[in-house]
């Protein structure tokens, strides 16, 4: 039993201490693939769609301005200073980062930027790329509906699984949107849907380029 | 300065000015004949998937897509400029036309889209649009024309206290082509002086959001009403009347929310929200429910036209 014991306590010794050499390792090798080739990520993000032309990122120099101007930053853990260093120094981690969600697309780090960087846009690009990875169910899961009523009729629609919540918070909301067809028609304005065939139209073209696969993805 | 265009306009439909504000397209309509400017609407276009692109639902290309289908609905009726209500339809009309422009392998893969969908008549030639010359908010078309709108008035609004929020996707997104500015923006509030008004112009919170921020409003509450409370506080404090909108999501979010904050933070807020086209139709003789279509507001403007036409007798 005592042999047996000794023969346990020293293979789990061995164990640990090959654990913590092997995480060691993977560390090393992880500093050594970023070294070779930090800017991998970033140039992802300025080689995509949705980058501006010539956007500053490369010219990043942490002054900050962007985070002192964040709404998310000054309400949230989100640091879209700490996200451009982060994707600088090609950490991928950045695309699991849950605080990448607290950004409100409002534009104002790209607008102040003195070297014409956008956080703003960075951020919209490592969200796409949580989506394309399919890790992001949770966050995107309950906005793909707006996709659906787009291919149905044009037009995206405030998803349904929002309208209780509105209606509770905005009082006669829901009453607006029975009446909304008469208002309209008072004020003299023409019907909210488009005609059958542009719908159509708009349903066969989003289809060509996979958008109802992609809103599939996303529930 | 760009020159802006007073014919030869689509006036670009907008969901939410549709759904929540549509006296927002009725008053445009009313300023616009008033004004003589030339424009059509075509029910063919479709929404600028604006909500959902900025939603992370819509990817660009699907985006851009939609835009270069209504990019053809705009030359089908021989317009040139497009005119939008939306600050959201501005960025997203304008990245696209960008996009088409420059990007020659991306506008070849748009126009194959509609090659193999039978649609070849709606291929995207490059450089029909200029992002700058023919994308527009329907804003900087009046501003264009305040001296005339100044002709027009027929209500005195100057017993109130005015503030200006402008939208963050007219002023951020495209800043090279903003006028007026856009870390102190004035072109509301020089709108609002057209009309007889002086507006308390500089606020500290005049450049944050208006707090909707897309997925904000719905997914994380507590923050995006943080945003729009901090906003409406500031306002509260300096005895604002009325706050001038150029958006309907930022519209929305203040209208609609600010019984809700009231009540949440303790404190009476009694800010009417009017969009810039409302408050000017309303100035140029606009009727409040058959033109300016208060009738679809939350904070009721019933008590704005009730002092205006006190002040008035």
């Amino acid at each position: 039993m005592d042999v047996d014991n000794t023969f346990n306590i020293q293979f789990t010794i061995i164990f640990i201490y090959l654990f913590y050499v092997n995480l060691d390792l993977c560390d090393l090798m992880k500093v050594d693939r970023i070294k070779n080739n930090p800017l991998k990520l970033a140039k992802k993000i300025l080689h995509d769609l949705k980058a501006s032309e010539n956007m500053g990122l490369l010219r990043c120099v942490q002054c900050g301005m962007c985070t002192s101007s964040c709404p998310g930053a000054k309400n949230s853990g989100y640091n879209p200073r700490d996200m451009v260093k982060r994707v600088l120094e090609g950490d991928e981690s950045i695309i699991n980062d849950e605080e990448i969600w607290n950004c409100f697309y409002c534009y104002t780090c790209h607008s102040v930027c003195p070297v014409g960087n956008s956080p703003s846009e960075v951020n919209q690009i490592l969200r796409q790329t949580a989506i394309d990875k399919g890790i992001v169910k949770d966050k995107v899961g309950p906005f793909a509906v707006y996709g659906d009523s787009f291919l149905d009729i044009g037009i995206g629609a405030i998803p349904k699984s929002f309208f209780m919540e509105l209606n509770e918070d905005i009082e006669g909301w829901l009453d607006l949107k029975s009446e909304l067809e008469e208002i309209r028609g008072e004020l003299g304005l023409g019907p909210i849907t488009i005609p059958n065939e542009s719908i159509k139209e708009v349903n066969t073209l989003l289809k060509k380029v996979g958008f109802n696969k992609r809103i599939e993805k996303m529930k | 300065m760009k020159i802006i265009p007073d014919k030869n306009i689509l006036l670009f439909k907008s969901c939410l000015v549709s759904t929540e504000y549509p006296g927002i397209e009725s008053s445009t309509k009313y300023i616009f004949d008033q004004l003589g400017v030339e424009y059509i609407i075509d029910h063919e276009q479709s929404c600028c998937s604006g909500l959902g692109y900025y939603s992370d639902v819509f990817d660009q290309t699907s985006t851009t897509l939609i835009a270069a289908r209504n990019f053809y609905v705009t030359k089908k009726n021989n317009a040139k400029n497009i005119a939008v209500m939306c600050a959201t339809c501005y960025a997203i009309n304008k990245k696209s036309v960008k996009l088409l422009n420059k990007n020659n392998e991306f506008r070849e893969r748009i126009n194959n889209v509609f090659e193999e969908s039978s649609m070849k008549e709606m291929k995207y030639e490059k450089g029909s649009l200029n992002p700058t010359d023919n994308i527009f908010h329907v804003v900087e078309i009046f501003f264009n024309k305040k001296k005339e709108i100044s002709k027009h008035v027929k209500i005195d609004l100057s017993n109130f206290k005015i503030a200006t929020h402008h939208a963050c996707h007219y002023c951020k997104v495209h800043y090279e082509d903003t006028i007026e500015g856009f870390r102190n923006p004035r072109m509301l509030d020089e709108l609002v002086e057209s009309l007889g008004v002086k507006t308390i112009d500089w606020y500290n919170t005049k450049i944050n959001t208006c707090g909707a921020g897309f997925r904000q409003r719905f997914a994380n509450k507590p923050i995006s009403m943080k945003v729009t409370g901090d906003k409406l506080l500031e306002l509260n404090e300096q005895n604002v009347d009325i706050l001038i909108h150029m958006c309907p999501n930022c519209q929305m979010q203040f209208d609609r929310y600010q019984p809700y904050l009231s009540k949440e933070l303790g404190v009476d807020f009694n800010i009417f929200h009017l969009n810039i086209t409302q408050l000017i139709a309303l100035a140029i003789g606009g009727d409040p429910y058959k033109t300016v279509g208060i009738q679809t507001h939350t904070f009721s403007i019933e008590p704005l036209i009730k002092r205006i036409s006190e002040d008035t007798i």
